[in-house]
Formats: structure tokens, sequence, C-alpha cells
């Protein structure tokens, strides 16, 4: 298996991932660019950049998983697999004694329930709405003029967080701009709006339940503030990946990894 | 295997000068309607939109009633011997009171409480005395009704119970040459093929004599509605078989086992009301509904279950939590839906049918 390498790429709703591997389940590069208005056209950009970054050549990837919302765009591929699955691989490999993946994305959020051989067991998804995902955050951060990253701080200063009763996106926007037209502090505003995905993330976790550790991937595992108040809701601490937005790229390059291992051992039809 | 449209063949069916009676879903004496020459026709389906019923209906009514309502006012044409409500929930039995009371259609309406609970004494007494005053009914709009007419309607209800019982016996064991969306394209027009038309499409359905190529993963889906075209054809697409079923516009219209010839029709139609799959609308035991399930899940090796939830449906609803807690319990893979019967998967869904499948997958591959 020498010389053999191995890629997963992920076009999400908000950013495309892609992580190349050699044969070894080695991680060479990984990289991470806006997904824009077209999917297959920020899969070839990232892929290429992926490949730069490892120094090697298209010609010598052996095979490529597409996955995420636009896996069907990625011509290149050799499979799609869904992000569920490349979410519960990827963060089997990461951390091994993984159970349960809470994968917090772009558009919508999951639990799954991994075996250890990180084969998916069992699912939730939320609904066909932008609740407890990174969409709510990115809109409330533009409603408070603040970035990202000012939107993850833990709360810092006396006092309540502000309450934000709604989990939906429209509704939960309005009781922001009537607790800002009240002088609330910012700061309990983000931290209510924190507490808000985390008791959405919490109804769906109790719908499959917590098996053995518990690994935190998606983009919205780097905000700070919200894992603090997801760790105290579930009273454990949770696996969060170096890179947490590539976790199912990284599950997608063990599956094309994978699936050319079995092959091998199928031989040829 | 042809199967018309169904507005197309109802509307030629009526300018043909076919009596045709708009029967709601779901369970209903379709034999003494046609030993009166008229048609039952099941209006749940068509039309796609709702603008008309809206006005008339809350907004956490299920779909199936609102479009029922839609076809009622927006066809007129078509339906010509009147509407039939049969208590399958609250929401039809309402519906039947806004039709006849409120909204006032030119044609009779009439009602058919089925009784809730299953075989006793009091339940069966009861089926039969409906029947009767069903009949009557009839009788007082159409005359008396002819005994052998009766009897023949009731033997082609059989037989066409003995075709589709060995079509889901070959569908389990893979000896059907349909695939998902054929099949349930096949279940789905005795919603409104005449009674003859329905038996010689059964007749000729193939049914293999040796198992064909198994699929990739096999999985059971229960609930109201077979998933929507869209997703019958993603399945066959994925290599996924749906190898049984439990869903009222499914087998739970199909006796468990056979049943002898008919000899007395009103005997007949009360045997075979109580020898149907246990269902939530008839306010079924849901220790036996389980039973039901994890039985024809054995039978026909299906991996994992698929729930297709109408959206508001509350009898659904209420069996639904405590089906699913107990077979996850029993570590059978589990899927839950919940559609509004829109015409289009979403991305989400979508997504949702191909982890689950991959899941079955990995359940299979040594
Ligand atoms: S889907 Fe449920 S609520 Fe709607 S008509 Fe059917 S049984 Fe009644």
């Amino acid at each position: 298996m020498a010389d053999l390498y191995f890629a997963g790429v992920d076009v999400g709703s908000l950013s495309t991932d892609v992580s190349i591997i050699d044969h070894s389940g080695k991680l060479l590069s990984e990289t991470v660019i806006p997904t824009g208005v077209n999917g297959s056209e920020a899969a070839e950009v990232a892929f290429d950049s992926a490949i730069k970054l490892a120094d090697l050549s298209r010609e010598v990837i052996t095979a490529i998983t597409a996955t995420g919302y636009g896996r069907a765009s990625v011509a290149f591929a050799t499979g799609k697999t869904t992000e569920i699955s490349c979410h519960g691989v990827g963060a089997h490999q990461l951390f091994p004694k993984t159970g349960t993946v809470i994968d917090i994305g772009g558009q919508d959020s999951k639990v799954i329930q991994i075996d250890s051989h990180g084969r998916m067991l069992d699912f939730t998804m939320n609904d066909k709405c932008a609740a407890g995902t990174g969409r709510f955050l990115e809109v409330m951060a533009n409603r408070l003029e603040l970035d990202l990253d000012e939107l993850s701080s833990p709360l810092n200063i006396e006092g309540e967080s502000a309450p934000i009763s709604s989990t939906c996106t429209v509704f939960a926007e309005s009781e922001v701009i009537s607790l800002l037209a009240k002088h609330t502090p910012r700061e309990h505003i983000v931290h209510g709006l924190q507490r808000s995905i985390v008791n959405r993330i919490w109804s769906m976790v109790a719908s499959i339940g917590i098996e053995g550790e518990v690994t935190l991937t998606g983009g919205v595992a780097h905000n700070r503030g919200l894992v603090v108040l997801l760790e105290e809701k579930l009273g454990l601490t949770l696996n969060i990946p170096e890179n947490p937005q590539t976790v199912g790229a990284l599950g997608g390059a063990h599956i094309a990894r994978r699936a050319y291992q079995s092959s091998l051992e199928l031989g040829p039809n | 295997m042809m199967i018309p449209n169904r507005k197309e063949y109802l509307k030629a069916l009526a300018n043909s000068g076919q009596k045709i009676m708009g029967v709601l879903p779901a369970l209903y004496p379709r034999e003494l309607l046609w030993a009166f020459d008229i048609h039952a026709a099941e209006i749940w389906d068509p039309p796609g939109e709702i603008l008309h019923a809206n006005a008339h209906l809350q907004t956490t009514i299920c779909p199936i009633v609102k479009r029922s309502l839609e076809f009622i006012l927006k066809e007129p044409d078509i339906i010509n011997a009147g509407y039939l409500f049969p208590h399958t929930c609250d929401s039809l039995q309402n519906l039947g009171t806004q039709v006849k009371d409120l909204i006032g259609v030119s044609l009779p309406v009439y009602t058919f409480y089925n009784p809730k609970g299953s075989f006793n004494n009091t339940t069966t007494r009861y089926y039969r005395d409906i029947l009767q005053n069903f009949q009557l009914s009839m009788e007082a709009v159409y005359g008396p009704l002819a005994p052998d007419k009766f009897l023949a309607a009731c033997v082609l209800s059989h037989k066409i119970d003995s075709h589709l019982m060995a079509i889901q016996q070959a569908r389990m064991t893979d000896h059907l040459s349909l695939n998902n969306a054929e099949y349930f394209k096949l279940m789905r027009a005795q919603e409104y093929l005449l009674p003859t038309d329905y038996l010689s499409l059964l007749e000729q359905v193939d049914i293999l004599d040796q198992p064909g190529e198994s699929p990739r993963a096999r999985m059971m889906v229960s609930g109201i509605l077979p998933p929507t075209p869209e997703i019958l054809e993603f399945l066959d697409e994925l290599g996924v078989s749906i190898v049984a079923d439990d869903l009222l516009a499914g087998s739970r219209r199909i006796p468990k086992f056979p049943m002898d010839a008919p000899v007395s029709p009103l005997d007949y139609l009360t045997d075979r009301f109580f020898i149907l799959p246990p269902c939530s609308t008839r306010g079924g035991d849901l220790d036996e509904r389980l039973h039901h399930l994890s039985k024809h899940m054995n039978a026909s090796q299906a991996q994992g279950i698929l729930f297709d939830i109408v959206k508001f449906c509350e009898p659904e609803l209420f069996d639904h939590r405590l089906l699913v807690k107990t077979l996850r319990g029993k570590n059978y893979p589990v899927l839950t839906l919940e559609t509004e019967l829109e015409n289009h998967i979403s991305g989400q869904d979508k997504t949702r049918i191909e982890a689950f499948t991959e899941l079955l997958f990995e359940m299979v591959s040594p």
C-alpha cells in the first residue's frame, strides 16, 4: 500500500473542506474554504489546494469520497457517503473511544452514535430549519454586529444570561432586537443565544442517548462559550478536535481508504 | 403493467355514466357499494396543491384531510353518488360534519363508524349492525340490495385479497419483479380502479419461480401512506428494497391470513374486518402492533424500519413514540421521516435516508 493517497471532500453549506491521508491513515493536508454559490467549483479549488499543500499531484490520489450536502456535485470523486457516516468515522479516527458524535454544522446538526470501529449505529438530525446550527449563530452575529469570534466568548461579566426562549432563528432574532432595545448587555445576549443552541442540541441528544466519549465536530465547536455550556448540560468533558470543521472530510478520506482496502480483499469481479 | 392515472380514469368512468362514491380513507364496506353498482373511489391523493381547503381548516390538520377537502371543493364533476366518511380519526369525522353541515355539498354525505377495539362479542355485533345500517341507507336511495350481487362482490373482494396476499409474500422473499415504486403504485391503484380492473391488473403480476437478485439492503416501512414516489425511486437507486410494510394504504388492508370463500356476505365482511392487521386508527393494542411489526421484520429479513409519519396524524403519533422506543430497544435500526405529502424530498431527508441505508449496508457487509 505504499504511495497510495486518499481524500475526503466535504461540500457543506458554508464551507468546503478537504483532507488528504496516506495509506497508513496519516493526515497529510487539510483545507477549508467558503463554499460560496458553486459547490462543484469550491470542491475543485479546495481539492487542488489540499493537494498542493501535501506536495502531491491529482493523479496519485487513489480514491476520493465526496460528502456533505453538495456531495453529488463532486465530479472527480470515486464514491460518495453522507456526512453522517463521515463524521462518525472521522471522530473515531481522532478519538477512538468516541461513542457519540455531536456535529453542529452550518445548516444542520446531528447526533450520531458509533460503535468501537467508528461505524454508525444510530443518528438523529435537526428538522428542516436553522435552529441549533451555525446559520443561527451567523444571523445573530449580524444582528448584534459582532464577528463569530466575539460570539464565542464564554460569559465573563457579572450577571445572568439574557433569556432567549425561542430556538427558531426568526423568533430568536426578534427576541434579540427587543433585548437590544432594552439595553441588555451584549455579552448576556450572546450567552442566551449559546444557551438556546445548547437546549436544541440537548433535545436531540436526549432522543438517542449518549454512549462512550462524546466528540463535538463542525465549525461551531470553535465557539468556546457554547462548549462550556454544552459540557455543563451534558455533565461531561467533550473531545474537541483541533480542526472540528474538517472531521467530515477526514472521515471521508478514511472511508475511501477502507473501500480501497476491501476492494483488494474481495479482488476484481 | 400500465396503471391508468387516477384523475383521468375516474373522469372517464364518470363520463361513461358510472355511479361513483367519493370515499375517504381507509376502511369502509366497499363490497356493499359494489353490490349497488357504485364504484368506491378514494379521494385522499389528488390534487397536489391545497388552496381552497385552507379556508375551512385549521393549520394543524393533517394534509390528507386537507387534500380530501380540496378534492371535494375543486373536482365536483367526478363524484356523483355522494361522499362516504369512515371514522378513521377525529379529523376525518369532523371533516364529514363540516362537509355536510357547513360547506354544504349538493351530494349526500354518509358516515361509517368503524368499531375501535379488537374482536369480541360487542365489537362484532356493533360492526354487523353498522353494516346493516349502511345497507339500509343505500337501499333508501338505490332500492333493495340484490343478495346474489352482494355475494358476488364479496367473492371478488376475496379474490383480490388472495392475490394481494400472494404478492405480499412474494415481495418478502424476493419473488417479485417489481421495484419499490412499481409495487406501491400497484398497491395504491386499488384506491380508484374498478375492482374488476384491479383484479385483472393483479393477475398480470409476475411471481417468479426462483428468488430474484437479493437487494443490497432490506427495509420495512410503517405509517399511513407509502413514501413519495421520489423517495421510492431513490431507494431503488440505492439498491434498498422495501420487503414488508405496515401502511394504512398498504398491508393494513390485507387480512393477516387467508379466509374461506364467502358464503354469507355479512359474516364474511365481519370476519374480514377483525382479521386485518393491528392499526392505530382502530384503537389497536400497541403490543399486538409491535408483535406484528417484529413478525414481519423477521419474516422479510428486513434490517431496519422506516416510519413515514404524516404531519399532525394523531392516531399514528400516539403509537409512534413507543413503537420507536421499543424497536430501538430490540436493536432494530429505525428512521422516522415526517411528511406533509410534498412531491419532492428535501436535501435533509435525502441525507437522512441515505445515511440510514449506509447503516443498513454496514449491517450486511461482511
Ligand atoms: S393521516 Fe392520520 S389524521 Fe390524517 S386522515 Fe389519516 S388517520 Fe386521520
